[in-house]
């Protein structure tokens, strides 16, 4: 080797090069920033948004992946509604222009969309994701940024605790759909129940729970609790101990994700377990009546609409139909309601903010009331931004999917 | 290298002179550009980066396939992450966290050096018994590892919040920490490559009954190998933990052990440099890719949007390179820049060469 001074020499260089060029540097970005919740924005970190062009909404979406199934409808029904304002003239008189980015169901990619469409593409809100793994890593971004940012689907409601006081829930949380998918059970079918959960997701664990805090509360009690992993294919060693039990429970209530539900549902009742079968929205996909068939018959979930074509609410007769026209088919799951949900949410903030500034937004966003759409009335706050909708009961009934109730639930456990 | 001549010296010096200023300047640019997109696909390349050359750096050395190294991965980013994590926070999203970790927060370093020794320690324990034994059943033996370490993840719900997001990791990661770290892990990879523990690794890995009769001790120096490995990759696994902020155990799974495993593949088994070339084209391409799936428009031509393009244009550059270049890029050699002085030294000979003829022609044109 050569003598050590060549390469010191080189480091000189390197460092003469770092220090030479330093003080024209901008002050050094701060990436140990506090964590969320994070002081609001600056604005200067974001590029003000011209007041000519199009309104850029960014999009990212699970498009391929493991969450496709529904996601896609999700950003299908978003696109529907940017297009239906567009039509009826766009907001601010300016056209919203929607950027769905596919994040393949990676929380790094997720991430990287969403700096790049803050950073590229001067997005001035962001929308998107069903499930809280994704929001997670993007939310902090959009936080910092002091973008608004509204997620479609993902329904874990500690989110906005989790991320800061720029992130909103277009969904209800998974506590009071618990707690209604609780209080139907009690009342319904009776005082005991069998409560199954996968362990392998962060929504089906937190559901399980939520239920299971309600539903003692209610003076229910719980005869046996199970876990299994998602991707699961045998339920033999649950069904067993189900079947093991000196009486049956009134009912079971399973907290499925949606590529599971259709085998659990039928293996059970294979086994010969008839008695009703109660989940969350996981259930809502079409999956269910699909893989079960026949053995889907007296199984009930909690969800955020019933979107048919002969609903007796016209907003959803006419986005059913509007997405039947577009697409070709009915949507696929109530992700797709939400999807257009969000949007319509989003344009009205930005309406009434009269600008296309983070905190203005976010300011119009947080004093939102009574806003009807298709899931529901959308009600914000500054201390709650997430909305207190009614909450779905739907019951497979002669192989299809019927509505059993609607309801508010009476108490809904904490967070 | 002794019987080099001095101008080659020279030329070589040049090389690695300009090769710094080049790294000098592309650190510069994308740190003072301010452009945030650029700099996390820069973290991410390097964090990559970190993980393929010490995947390299065993796999490669020992022609031993490991399918584990997530599993390192994943200690080292839940170990820096509970070390850091504001006591704040441990108070919500970790309530049963044991006493003395409860109210503990480390700065950065010590924190990623503990995540990297704590993948070190796990990687020992699991090396003696596995690296007994040789070829796939190995790669087994290490993917059962990864398993049970995300069966783990998942049921040490006091430590990991179990499935559920774990989320509020101080973003401490910044363009400064990721390449110093990359420097170092390629910086030691090379030297052992070249050491004669690399050089025993090698000949154990073209030879073992060779290399066991000249006296090499097989299972310890890849044990030292494995060991050196698991514990880059724990401080990839905690630098990724702080730059993506909230992960859950489902990240540090097949996927990620796929993402991993091609881009060594792509650049070539056992070569740093391959390592190096590998990540960034597998990442480049997919970066391009994604940026076309959103819609493309060529003249009049209007291609509507194609997700899941960047996956399929990854799969067919994978068939591409297994078909006609089975060894990778590099195959296990490097890009030296010696060789590279030597090449363009032999070259501007014959340039030299050349015009002394045709000066020699101009002067006597007879």
């Amino acid at each position: 080797m050569r003598p050590l001074h060549r390469w010191s020499a080189l480091v000189l260089v390197f460092l003469m090069t770092l220090a030479a060029c330093q003080p024209a540097a901008a002050p050094p970005a701060t990436p140990t920033a506090p964590a969320p919740p994070a002081p609001a924005a600056t604005p200067g970190a974001t590029a003000t948004p011209g007041t000519q062009g199009p309104i850029r909404i960014g999009a990212p979406f699970n498009l391929t992946g493991g969450l496709a199934s529904i996601d896609v409808p999700a950003a299908n029904g978003a696109r529907l509604a940017a297009e239906e304002i567009n039509a009826a003239g766009g907001v601010l008189g300016r056209p919203i222009e929607l950027l769905i980015r596919d994040t393949k169901t990676d929380p790094a990619t997720a991430a990287t969309v969403v700096t790049q469409l803050i950073e590229q593409d001067k997005v001035v809100a962001v929308i998107g994701f069903t499930d809280s793994d994704y929001v997670l890593a993007a939310g902090p971004i959009c936080q910092r940024a002091g973008i608004p940012f509204i997620t479609v689907g993902a329904t874990s409601p500690r989110l906005p605790g989790q991320v800061g006081d720029m992130l909103f829930l277009a969904p209800f949380g998974d506590n009071v759909q618990a707690a209604v998918g609780a209080e139907f059970a009690f009342e319904r079918f009776g005082k005991t129940a069998y409560l199954l959960w996968d362990k392998g997701a962060e929504y089906t664990t937190v559901l399980a729970k939520y239920f299971k805090a309600r539903f003692t509360e209610l003076g229910g009690t719980i005869v046996l609790e199970d876990t299994y992993q998602s991707g699961d294919k045998d339920f033999s060693a649950q069904i067993a101990k189900v079947k093991a039990l000196p009486q049956q429970p009134s009912f079971y209530y399973i907290s499925a994700l949606p590529d599971d539900v259709g085998t659990i549902v039928k293996q059970f009742r294979n086994a010969g377990i008839t008695g009703p079968i109660v989940g969350g929205d996981g259930y809502d996909t079409p999956l269910l009546l699909q893989v079960a068939g026949p053995a889907a018959e007296n199984v009930f979930f909690t969800t955020h609409s019933m979107l048919t074509a002969d609903s007796p609410n016209e907003q959803v007769r006419k986005f059913v139909a509007a997405y039947k026209q577009k697409y070709g088919t009915e949507p696929e799951a109530v992700f797709a309601a939400l999807g257009y949900d969000t949007v319509y949410i989003l344009a009205e903030a930005i309406q009434r903010a009269g600008s296309t500034d983070g905190q203005a937004i976010k300011r119009a966003l947080e004093s939102l009331r009574d806003f009807q759409v298709v899931t529901g009335v959308i009600n914000y706050s500054p201390q709650s931004h997430i909305p207190q909708k009614g909450v779905t009961v739907i019951e497979v009934k002669g192989g299809k999917f019927t509505l059993a109730a609607e309801q508010v639930p009476q108490k809904v456990p904490t967070p | 290298m002794q019987l080099v001549s001095p101008t080659r010296w020279g030329w070589i010096w040049t090389l690695r002179a300009l090769l710094v200023l080049a790294l000098a300047s592309a650190y510069l640019a994308v740190e003072r550009e301010g452009n945030a997109y650029l700099k996390r696909l820069a973290i991410l390349f390097l964090i990559n980066l970190m993980l393929v050359t010490s995947l390299n750096l065993f796999t490669g050395f020992t022609g031993v396939f490991s399918l584990g190294h997530v599993g390192f991965m994943a200690l080292g980013a839940y170990v820096s992450a509970i070390l850091t994590l504001p006591v704040a926070q441990k108070a919500v999203n970790l309530p049963d966290l044991p006493a003395p970790l409860a109210s503990l927060a480390l700065p950065f370093l010590p924190a990623l050096l503990l995540g990297g020794s704590a993948a070190a320690i796990v990687s020992l324990l699991i090396g003696v018994p596995t690296l007994r034994l040789s070829g796939h059943f190995v790669a087994v033996a290490t993917l059962g590892f990864l398993i049970i370490t995300h069966v783990v993840l998942i049921n040490a719900e006091a430590f990991t919040r179990g499935t559920r997001t774990f989320s509020g990791v101080p973003p401490y990661t910044t363009l400064g920490w990721a390449a110093l770290w990359a420097a170092l892990n390629l910086y030691f990879a090379w030297r052992l490559k070249h050491s004669s523990l690399g050089l025993q690794l090698m000949a154990a890995r073209d030879d073992p009954w060779g290399a066991r009769g000249v006296g090499v001790d097989i299972a310890r120096t890849r044990l030292i190998a494995f060991g050196v490995s698991a514990f880059f990759t724990g401080v990839a696994g905690g630098l990724w933990a702080h730059f993506l902020t909230a992960f859950s155990p489902n990240a540090f799974y097949f996927s990620k052990t796929f993402e991993i495993v091609v881009m060594m593949i792509v650049g070539g088994m056992g070569s740093v440099t391959g390592s190096a070339l590998g990540t960034l084209l597998v990442m480049v391409s997919t970066e391009v890719l994604r940026n076309l799936e959103s819609g493309l428009s060529i003249g009049s031509l209007t291609f509507g949007p194609l997700y899941g393009l960047s996956q399929i244009g990854l799969a067919v550059l994978l068939i591409l390179l297994i078909t006609f270049r089975r060894q990778g890029l590099l195959g296990d050699r490097e890009l030296r820049l010696e060789a590279i002085a030597e090449r363009l030294e032999l070259w501007l000979e014959k340039w030299k060469a050349a015009l002394e003829i045709s000066r020699a022609r101009k002067a006597d044109p007879s």
